[in-house]
């Protein structure tokens, strides 16, 4: 039978020709091997999905999950009107664009010179990576004496006379957000660097000899030909700092502030504010209902970027 | 000449810049062995100084204070096992999207793709209400059972498994090999770069999760390294901070040490990620 079939068919083909009963057979395999996959996703990628818009409706808590009220639009209302929420919002905005413009700028800096040179690339690539690979707890234990009054960092800033007194960082209204962005910009930049580099090394060199030919030089062939040619990666990179970022939470916890970001909510984010929602206050509706907002934020915000570099590609 | 001197100028100068950018990105990691190698006084009174006298105190005291070793029994529990089953469902699916035809098999694929897009943010409530209900909070079920999927790892191997020629699989198919013997003995050693990529990644996030952790394993017996890092700090007043930069130093140690030995894995690993867009 297998004999025949293979006879029938041009072997180039992608899949070898089968009877009916063979190809059955073989399908059965395949919903075999994603079904263990497809049960969990069903119980804990969609059931909480729809299980996240029914909350909305409700004033739902853990400790007392019989007193469940349906409150309409209630929840959302109150979300779209919650000074708090918009404070937080504003907050992680603010850290982000500091955060993104400062990580991939220097991740591209290191990137650019790590181009540049023939030997000791990858001696410097596993330093710069390092914090990478170092969890969010400990660099942020680790940064917050660093940073602290009294800390190296701050005794660098006085003797270069950048500050005149010890700063009380944490106390100040946007200077935590700041912070930690900066922190935030030491641990991840190792990744726009690999990304980058990587993309660097894709670039024909042909297009680098056709430039010099034309007499193009350092910047301008930085300028016209790697940074055109590393938008993908750029374009990556954005997306998934943008999914990741506005969705911060235990680095401002792990930094020593409380679930509402502090005395002034100064570094209070979406996240913690939907935590401190659901299990300080136990009012889990609501918080389903934030999360979900930011959710749709986020995903506003991802299709704006797609749409704005499919447009300029046009 | 002249040509040659700049040359080699500019190129002395992108020396020193990375070697400077270096000396930035390591000294935090020094600060913190140099911290827990000295007596608690010195800590707040000169915490970027070196020790007067080094002494290992940090690290017998946490080991009163805090049962270390079951922190890190517990880290590599879940860990090991989040790893281990995130890595097989991604293989088996991954595998069969790639290679075995069944209908719906494009749907399904692309019905994934497309709840890729949606933040994590939006589950945390529900899972949490439904993990709740199911009585697993404060057991290590309630991390390790939905970590184990991620449409992420198996569209990664997916991809990885679209470059293994078909006629490979064909051939081993007419030969009359069954699809598990073709997994097994052809397919998993074939897609091991991809395979060790998703084990990397998976393994780094749960071992580095503190999130998960805090929301479900709120009981000092289940504590992770993270988790019971943060609790310690939170708890132990000034004086005894020599054994936070001692615990801190033991958690970073382990990971920097596999991470020097693998490393052109762990690099590729985040440059593969990009790449496969």
């Amino acid at each position: 039978m297998a004999t025949s079939a293979v006879v029938n068919s041009p072997p180039a083909a992608p899949t070898a020709p089968t009877t009916l009963l063979q190809r059955m057979r073989r399908s059965a395999w395949g919903y075999v091997f994603v079904s263990p996959w497809v049960i969990l996703y069903l119980i804990f990628g969609l059931y909480p999905l729809v299980l996240s818009f029914y909350l909305t409706f409700f004033n739902y808590s853990f400790v007392t999950p019989e007193t469940r009220t349906f409150v309409g639009i209630d929840n959302w209302v109150r979300g779209a009107t919650d000074s708090l929420y918009w404070k937080s919002l504003y907050n992680i905005v603010l850290n982000q664009v500091v955060f993104i413009t400062l990580k991939n700028g220097l991740g591209l800096v290191i990137a650019t010179l790590l181009f540049r040179i023939k030997r000791g690339g990858r001696i410097f690539r596993t330093i710069y990576f390092l914090p990478v690979i170092t969890s969010t707890v400990v660099l942020m234990t680790i940064a917050d004496t660093m940073a602290s009054p009294g800390g190296p960092v701050q005794s660098v800033l006085m003797n270069a006379g950048v500050l005149s007194e010890p700063s009380f960082w944490k106390s100040d209204n946007t200077l935590p957000m700041i912070v930690i962005a900066l922190i935030n910009t030491w641990k991840w930049f190792g990744i726009s660097m690999v990304v980058l580099l990587a993309g660097m090394y894709g670039i024909d060199p042909r297009l680098y000899e056709a430039a010099a030919v034309d007499g193009a030089r350092g910047w301008q062939m930085f300028r016209y030909i790697t940074l055109p040619l590393l938008r993908p990666q750029l374009f990556f990179l954005l997306v998934v700092d943008v999914i990741n970022g506005l969705q911060m939470f235990t680095e401002v916890f792990a930094i020593g502030f409380n679930v509402y970001g502090g005395i002034n909510h100064q570094a209070l984010t979406p996240v913690l504010y939907l935590y401190a929602q659901a299990f300080d206050r136990s009012n889990v509706g609501y918080a389903s209902t934030l999360g979900l907002l930011l959710a749709v934020l986020i995903a506003v915000l991802t299709a704006i970027q797609f749409k704005f570099v499919r447009t300029e590609a046009d | 000449m002249k040509i040659f001197r700049r040359d080699s100028l500019s190129l002395l100068a992108t020396y020193l810049a990375l070697t400077l950018g270096a000396i930035v990105v390591v000294y935090p990691f020094f600060f913190a062995v140099n911290n827990s190698l000295k007596p608690g006084r010195e800590i707040l009174h000169a915490p970027s100084s070196l020790p007067s006298e080094i002494t290992l105190d940090g690290y017998t005291g946490v080991f009163d204070e805090l049962n270390v070793l079951l922190l890190f029994k517990n880290s590599l529990i879940l860990g090991i096992s989040i790893t281990f089953l995130n890595t097989l469902l991604s293989a088996l699916a991954g595998y069969a999207f790639a290679k075995i035809p069944f209908p719906g098999r494009g749907r399904i694929f692309g019905f994934m793709l497309l709840t890729m897009m949606i933040p994590s943010v939006l589950f945390l409530i529900p899972t949490y209400v439904f993990i709740y209900r199911i009585g697993w909070v404060g057991h290590y079920e309630a991390l390790i059972i939905p970590s184990a999927i991620s449409v992420f790892n198996i569209f990664l191997v997916r991809q990885f498994m679209l470059g293994i020629p078909d006629e490979l699989v064909e051939a081993a198919r007419i030969d009359g090999a069954g699809e598990i013997t073709i997994f097994l003995r052809m397919i998993l050693p074939l897609a091991r770069p991809a395979l060790a990529t998703v084990a990397i990644l998976t393994f780094m996030g749960s071992w580095n999760d503190f999130f998960g952790p805090l929301l479900y394993l709120n009981r000092p017996d289940r504590w992770t390294l993270q988790l019971g890092l943060l609790q310690f700090k939170g708890t132990v007043p000034g004086e005894n901070s020599e054994q936070i930069w001692a615990l801190t130093t033991m958690i970073i140690v382990p990971i920097v040490v596999v991470y020097f030995f693998i490393q052109e894995q762990f690099v590729k690993a985040f440059a593969n990620v990009s790449l496969s867009k």
